[in-house]
């Protein structure tokens, strides 16, 4: 198990206050924040580059925090992978086990399975000049866990990719993960490539995390306004409790004048009665409801006529934005290709949409 | 006249200037005189002088010079930009005042005990090569910082994680990748050193024989209107740093990675 303890840096102008990330053995960790957070400093701190005003970083029974970076057993990959352009791929590889002093013929079994799952066993005498951004990304990853670290320490590792390596290297890195399980902290800006990859994250913004969960509590809960906006997310409104109703556990909540019921569930503490909070309505939750068909009775609860404004076509989905008639408020709504094709939908069409309870999430 | 073409005019006249100015030395010499002045003793002693002293100055310059350099371009230390800015002493200065300056400091009584106690450099063979490592050193602690400047201080960071001592992940990682950078700076350290003369001369003196390097020697031959030897010394200096500044291209073929 890692456990950062506290982590305080105040280099120059940038502070970093009592950051706490524990990241279990095996465990595919993010740390997820906008550039310009912080995250390097943390990363070069954590590999022992910059030395950190007061916390403690343990390694398994470890405290390495005041150990120079050969003896933390932390691998690290940055962005630009730095493979060794003087070795070749084999040496690249090895390196690791070399500095080390580890034992060649008892590393060797696992060290071949790497390249066997990796599929680098036909570069091994090539140089890093003469691979492709996909070998070297591998070439890199396999270097890092050749000689078996605590912990792999990934910079960004699909960024900067094309969208044909982005996808190849996204498979390889959960092949590598099902199959060797090591312990990665990965930093990141980019809240795709931790959705794809990563089992836990910890959102950092502003030099303080913001939220720390699994993927999806991340994605589909967000603890802020300020995460989902980070996140990308769409559909957030500012609104207001209005009227709580225990028996059926439905909370009324005010966008403005637009009174929408919502189960108590949607949110991650108890909602008193006026206060302030945002609503975050996912778009892929929302249903455009067809002219004549019968409504189900669990979606009666908020029915929206309104008309449609524009329709984009995503490629997998498509976009509608609805707006509401009352209020005039926006929604942005997904719907799968296969949908969208029985609904003949066109800009200006009058429409019924249905939230569903899925659809909502309330923040503090 | 075109933008490009005056520019490029420039250029061409440029060259034109250095090449006449050489060619005009082969005018004024003749075969047999060029060979007599080139096997005569003195003039394969300064011959031998130079190579040895510029060599003994370089290699100290890079002894000291290296690691300087690495300081200077890897790490943010209190006095590093007064540090740098000393680097151009030699530069500024001219090497006579510098030469002066070591004569002056000889006399102080810290110099009279480094004199009489230890190595005597006034008007001696290690006055030379005082007198080349201080015109150089500053310059060679430049070009080399320059070239490690180069190389990613990323690659360092991961021969680190992966286990590698701060002096290992030099030896093995930034020393051969920055070889090549490194290699052209000794060169031409080495060859500002071999062309020394105002630090050299007024140090070391011009005595024949003894501390009379290539540029001395080219010195007291023109003095004594030794036109033939003048040429010749001239020449072989030429040929030196022709041949050094093929060695810098050279080193710039080989050892490349990318």
């Amino acid at each position: 198990m890692i456990r950062i303890e506290g982590l305080t840096i105040f280099l120059k102008t940038f502070r970093l206050m009592d950051l706490h990330i524990q990241i279990e053995e095996g465990e595919f960790h993010f740390l997820l924040g906008p550039t310009g957070s912080g995250k390097t400093l943390i990363l070069e701190s954590v590999i022992g580059l910059v030395r950190p005003k007061t916390g403690r970083i343990r390694v398994g029974e470890r405290e390495v925090q005041n150990m120079p970076p050969e003896q933390r057993e932390i691998s690290y990959v940055p962005q630009d992978l730095a493979l060794f352009p003087h070795l070749t791929v084999r040496e690249n590889i090895l390196y690791g086990i070399k500095a080390k002093n580890q034992s060649l013929t008892t590393g060797a079994e696992y060290v071949g399975s790497l390249i066997q799952v990796m599929k680098v066993g036909h570069l091994l005498e090539r140089y890093p000049a003469h691979l492709s951004g996909g070998e070297k990304k591998r070439v890199a990853l396999l270097r890092g866990l050749a000689p078996k670290p605590k912990l792999l320490l990934l910079d960004e590792p699909l960024s900067g990719l094309d969208p044909s390596i982005k996808f190849e290297i996204q498979q390889l890195l959960k092949t590598l993960h099902v199959s060797f399980r090591p312990t990665v902290l990965c930093v990141s800006h980019d809240f795709e490539e931790a959705f794809l990859l990563g089992d836990k994250m910890t959102v950092f913004m502003d030099g303080a995390v913001e939220q720390v969960g699994k993927r999806e509590d991340v994605f589909l809960r967000p603890r802020t306004k300020k995460v989902a906006q980070f996140l990308g997310l769409r559909n957030l409104y500012a609104g207001k409790i209005l009227t709580k109703d225990d028996r059926f556990e439905r909370t009324l909540l005010g966008i403005n004048n637009l009174h929408l019921s919502i189960p108590n569930r949607a949110g991650h503490s108890d909602l008193e009665m006026g206060r302030k909070v945002d609503l975050y309505i996912r778009p892929e939750e929302v249903m455009i409801l067809r002219e004549g068909k019968p409504v189900k009775e669990s979606l009666k609860w908020n029915i929206l006529k309104g008309k449609i404004l524009d329709i984009a076509d995503r490629g997998r989905h498509h976009l509608v934005i609805f707006q509401e008639k009352t209020e005039r408020v926006l929604f942005e709504i997904s719907i799968p290709n296969y949908a969208y094709r029985n609904l003949d939908l066109s800009a200006g069409k009058h429409v019924n949409v249905a939230l569903r309870d899925e659809s909502f999430w309330v923040m503090e | 006249m075109g933008f490009r073409n005056t520019m490029i005019g420039a250029a061409v006249c440029i060259f034109i200037f250095y090449f006449g100015l050489l060619a005009s030395l082969f005018f004024s010499t003749n075969l047999k005189g060029f060979w007599e002045s080139l096997v005569h003793p003195s003039t394969l002693f300064s011959i031998r002088l130079s190579l040895i002293a510029a060599t003994i100055a370089t290699l100290l310059a890079v002894a000291i010079g290296l690691p300087s350099a690495y300081a200077l371009s890897r790490y943010e230390f209190r006095g590093k930009r007064v540090i740098d800015t000393f680097l151009e002493i030699p530069i500024i200065m001219s090497p006579i005042a510098l030469g002066a300056s070591f004569l002056v400091f000889f006399h102080t009584p810290l110099g009279e005990v480094i004199q009489q106690r230890g190595i005597f450099f006034v008007f001696e063979f290690p006055g030379i090569i005082l007198a080349q490592f201080a015109t150089t050193a500053g310059l060679a602690t430049r070009l080399m910082k320059a070239s490690l400047d180069e190389i990613s201080p990323r690659y360092e960071a991961v021969a680190r994680s992966l286990g590698s001592s701060p002096w290992q992940a030099f030896f093995r990682i930034t020393l051969p990748l920055s070889f090549r950078g490194l290699l052209a700076s000794v060169i031409l350290s080495w060859a500002k050193a071999a062309g020394e003369f105002g630090a050299t001369v007024t140090l070391a003196g011009a005595m024949p024989g003894k501390t009379e390097t290539l540029p001395i020697a080219i010195f007291t031959a023109l003095a004594s209107a030794k036109i033939e030897k003048t040429i010749v010394l001239i020449l072989i200096l030429v040929i030196l740093g022709l041949v050094a500044l093929y060695a810098v291209r050279f080193t710039g073929r080989i050892f490349r990675y990318d």
